[in-house]
């Protein structure tokens, strides 16, 4: 058996009683990008959030590259390879683009602060910064604060951020949200250049018809449950995801 | 000449404190109202060894140890809240302090420590320690704010949960600032009890703690020259005033509240303003 | 007895504060500041006490007078230290508000003296026996039945009247509240009207306890009652009553049994300090 990018296992979590969710499994491979859907109140936050280490599980484990994390807090599962662009932009905004990006590339540094004050040189994180800056179309942005730009490019330096982390994983909580047509279908595209050999992308989102177009792989949650997972057109086609996602009755 | 020598050693002392609460509120975001009971921690600890006749400079070092251990024990603590809830625990600290201080016979309880010795090398060599230490404390800051710690210090102070997104350990980088922080006012708290040579649970309260929070604010929270002219104009503010004594903390108070509605980014943000407006001439 | 006795002074004290507290908790609730020139309304409030009492003889002429008076200046004080700093950090705010609260303090010595002032005549001071074997003076007693009445009166206003509901949404969510047409502006007036009146009444209240009102008596609420109010959840009102009440009681019954090893300020800022270890969101969350 080959080990899996991502792997959850048998997760259960209640909030006050409540089940938010009940027993989800579900895994990627390596160089996957993955759609996970679900209508609202599904608790695809709170198993983004399980993935991060925000939340303990109430039974259940999630094993990245075979290895489980489930004990790990969110700042040791970040430096094991997990990163997370969030749904509402927070920008440093006190710092321009290409320091949010080279800050996020600091790797070791950022776990010690003595070790970080050993070192003032930061041309190697800023040209790193630059390249992912470039990657995700803010090139000619990098030296501009936050606050001088729009939604769709803080979403852009969001992805860019997430990226520098230099993750096996990367978790995108609902990226397309807020951004017009032809924002989110450039977007889409940005997120599906991204799996490669080493990354694999999992994208929570709203707008099926973009995760649609993109996602070669789909995971379905409803009420807390894992509802279906595997190929998109097979797993949108399934009567049970058109009624519990789509309210149409098949 | 010993009058001016007196002045400038308690601006010395005072941009040391300063600059040593600059660490925790200013880089690292985290609001102390109450740092003076650290200051106090490191005169308590440098006043009673050097009663029992340890020279004057060997008694800083535990008094930034003593300061700095209990700032990690606080540290700690304050991990577990956030924001205004920070604040008041930090308050609560300075009111434990002088509470237990004055409960303690070991420490002078309420009359507190008098008869501190002066220190052998006179006034001068008290005032030329003190600007030595202010300067190596500066040139330490300087060097945080520009190395990584103070790179990852700029994100905590905006925002702890991105900070974290972004691969930072916060709670370590804070306890750092803790630590670097109240070790500077340990030591501040040492100079000072060689300084007055009579030392109280008063001289630690909760007043001081807002006075020298004052003092990082009104020069711009984070900017290290803001907060070394703040802390020395502030410091020798009373003594301009000894004309007007009976109005000095009337004029104090509307100065702070001047200060905050009228110039609320500091002596820093009208230094920055004075600069363009001249840029733009 | 002593038990009893000291369950009493807890409640008193307990009472006083929860006054006192309200309006911190109001101004904190809508406008995330920690409001500490709140401490200087209530020494306005004694010394308009002492002031008309000894001026007309009527207590209850100079409470009312007194609820006037420092819940106009309190809503000045809205106009003139927070409004303009609200896009501010909340820090601003509260450094502005230390600075005037120190200011106020000098302004009354140089007014009225550094001495403080007495009741020529002090009311309300018969002894009344409310349990066999322990009696409390007229004055005593109408601290709790003040609190009590003038508290349940905010609480029936907050539940039963347009602006209560109103003011309760703002609290909530100052956006959505607006957006859905209330005045957030008269709401904002409104609570600094109310909470420090009844700042202005508990001043009135302790400066005929101690029959003393001096520059100073503010310096205890400035910071009790922040730490009140934190202890409460920060804007939950039931929360900062609770506190206050729970306050007052561990600080009677604390002087007497480890007084030796801390004072009244330091073993209420120790239970604080040990309520936010187990629960770093205060006793109940805001709402």
């Amino acid at each position: 058996m080959t080990t899996k990018r991502l792997q959850i296992k048998n997760v259960s979590v209640k909030f006050g009683g409540l089940s938010a969710l009940q027993d989800v499994s579900f895994e990627i491979d390596d160089n996957q990008l993955l759609g996970f859907i679900g209508p609202n109140g599904a608790g695809k936050t709170t198993l983004m959030r399980v993935i991060m280490g925000m939340i303990t599980p109430l039974s259940g484990s999630v094993f990245l590259d075979g290895k489980n994390i489930t004990g790990l807090k969110s700042v040791q599962r970040i430096h094991a390879g997990v990163a997370l662009g969030q749904q509402i932009v927070k920008p440093l905004r006190q710092m321009s683009l290409l320091d949010n990006v080279a800050l996020a590339s600091g790797g070791a540094k950022l776990l010690s602060p003595l070790r970080a004050l050993m070192v003032r040189e930061r041309s190697e994180e800023r040209e790193v910064a630059q390249e992912l800056l470039i990657q995700v179309g803010l090139g000619d942005h990098a030296q501009k604060l936050p606050n001088e730009l729009p939604l769709g490019f803080l979403k852009r330096l969001e992805v860019a951020r997430a990226l520098a982390l230099n993750p096996l994983l990367l978790l995108l909580d609902e990226p397309l949200a807020g951004l017009s047509k032809p924002e989110a279908e450039q977007m889409a595209d940005l997120i599906a250049s991204l799996p490669r050999k080493g990354l694999s992308v999992i994208m929570i989102e709203h707008n099926l018809p973009q995760v649609q177009r993109v996602c070669p792989t789909l995971y379905v949650q409803s009420n807390g449950r894992a509802l279906a997972f595997g190929a998109t057109n097979k797993v949108i086609a399934e009567p049970e995801v058109r009624r519990a996602y789509l309210g149409v009755d098949a | 000449m010993t009058y001016e020598i007196v002045v400038l050693t308690n601006m010395a002392i005072a941009v040391l404190f300063a600059l040593s609460l600059n660490v925790i509120t200013g880089f690292c975001g985290q609001v102390s109202l109450g740092h003076a009971a650290f200051l106090g921690i490191g005169a308590y600890t440098s006043a009673m060894l050097s009663k029992a006749g340890v020279p004057i400079v060997i008694t800083f070092i535990p008094a930034m140890g003593m300061a700095a251990l209990i700032g990690l024990i606080v540290g700690v603590a304050s991990l577990r809240v956030r924001h205004d809830f920070l604040a008041i625990t930090t308050m609560g600290v300075v009111f434990l302090f002088t509470g237990i201080v004055r409960k303690q016979e070991l420490l002078g309880g309420e009359i507190g420590i008098a008869g501190i010795p002066a220190p052998d090398f006179g006034r001068i060599g008290l005032l030329m320690t003190s600007l030595l230490c202010v300067l190596a404390y500066l040139l330490f800051t300087i060097w945080i704010r520009r190395s990584w710690t103070g790179f990852a210090f700029d994100s905590i102070s905006e925002d702890e949960d991105t900070a974290t997104l972004l691969g930072i350990n916060v709670p370590k980088f804070k306890l750092f600032a803790f630590i670097v922080g109240t070790a500077g006012a340990g030591l501040a708290g040492a100079l000072y009890a060689h300084q007055v040579r009579f030392i109280g649970p008063d001289s630690f309260g909760f007043v001081e703690s807002i006075s020298v929070l004052a003092m990082v604010i009104v020069g711009g929270i984070g900017s290290i020259w803001g907060v070394i002219l703040s802390a020395a104009f502030l410091s020798a503010l009373p003594q301009f005033f000894q004309v007007i004594d009976d109005y000095k903390l009337l004029v104090y108070g509307l100065l702070l509240f001047g200060a905050m509605r009228f110039a609320p980014d500091g002596i820093d943000g009208l230094l920055r303003k004075v600069s363009r407006w001249r840029a733009v001439k | 007895m002593l038990f009893v006795d000291l369950c009493i002074q807890g409640v008193i004290q307990g009472a006083i504060y929860a006054l006192i507290a309200l309006g911190l908790t109001l101004v904190y609730g809508l406008l995330r500041i920690l409001h500490v020139a709140h401490a200087a309304l209530f020494t306005l409030g004694g010394y308009v006490g002492v002031l008309v009492t000894n001026g007309s003889g009527s207590f209850l002429l100079a409470l009312m007078t007194a609820m006037l008076v420092v819940g106009v200046v309190g809503m000045s004080s809205y106009t003139i230290i927070y409004k303009p700093l609200l896009n501010r950090t909340p820090l601003i705010a509260l450094i502005a508000s230390i600075g005037i609260f120190i200011a106020s303090e000098e302004l009354f010595r140089i007014f009225f003296g550094a001495y403080g002032l007495s009741y020529v005549s002090p009311p309300l001071q018969v002894q009344i026996e409310i349990l066999p074997g322990i009696s409390l003076s007229q004055a005593r007693i109408l601290v709790v039945i003040l609190a009590v009445g003038l508290l349940s009166g905010v609480g029936w206003l907050a539940i039963n009247t347009r602006m209560g509901i109103a003011a309760r949404a703002t609290v909530v969510d100052p956006q959505i509240a607006a957006s859905s047409g209330v005045n957030v502006e008269i709401i904002r007036y409104g609570s600094f009207f109310i909470g420090s009146a009844f700042a202005g009444a508990a001043g009135v209240m302790v400066s005929l306890l101690n029959n003393l009102v001096e520059p100073t008596m503010g310096a205890v609420p400035s910071y009790k009652a922040l730490a009140i109010i934190v202890l409460g959840g920060l804007g939950s009102v039931r929360g900062a009553l609770i506190a206050s009440l729970a306050l007052g009681i561990i600080e009677s019954f604390g002087t007497i049994y480890v007084g030796h090893l801390l004072d009244r300020d330091s073993i209420a800022f120790a239970f604080l300090i040990m309520v936010l270890m187990v629960r770093p969101q205060g006793l109940l969350v805001r709402g």
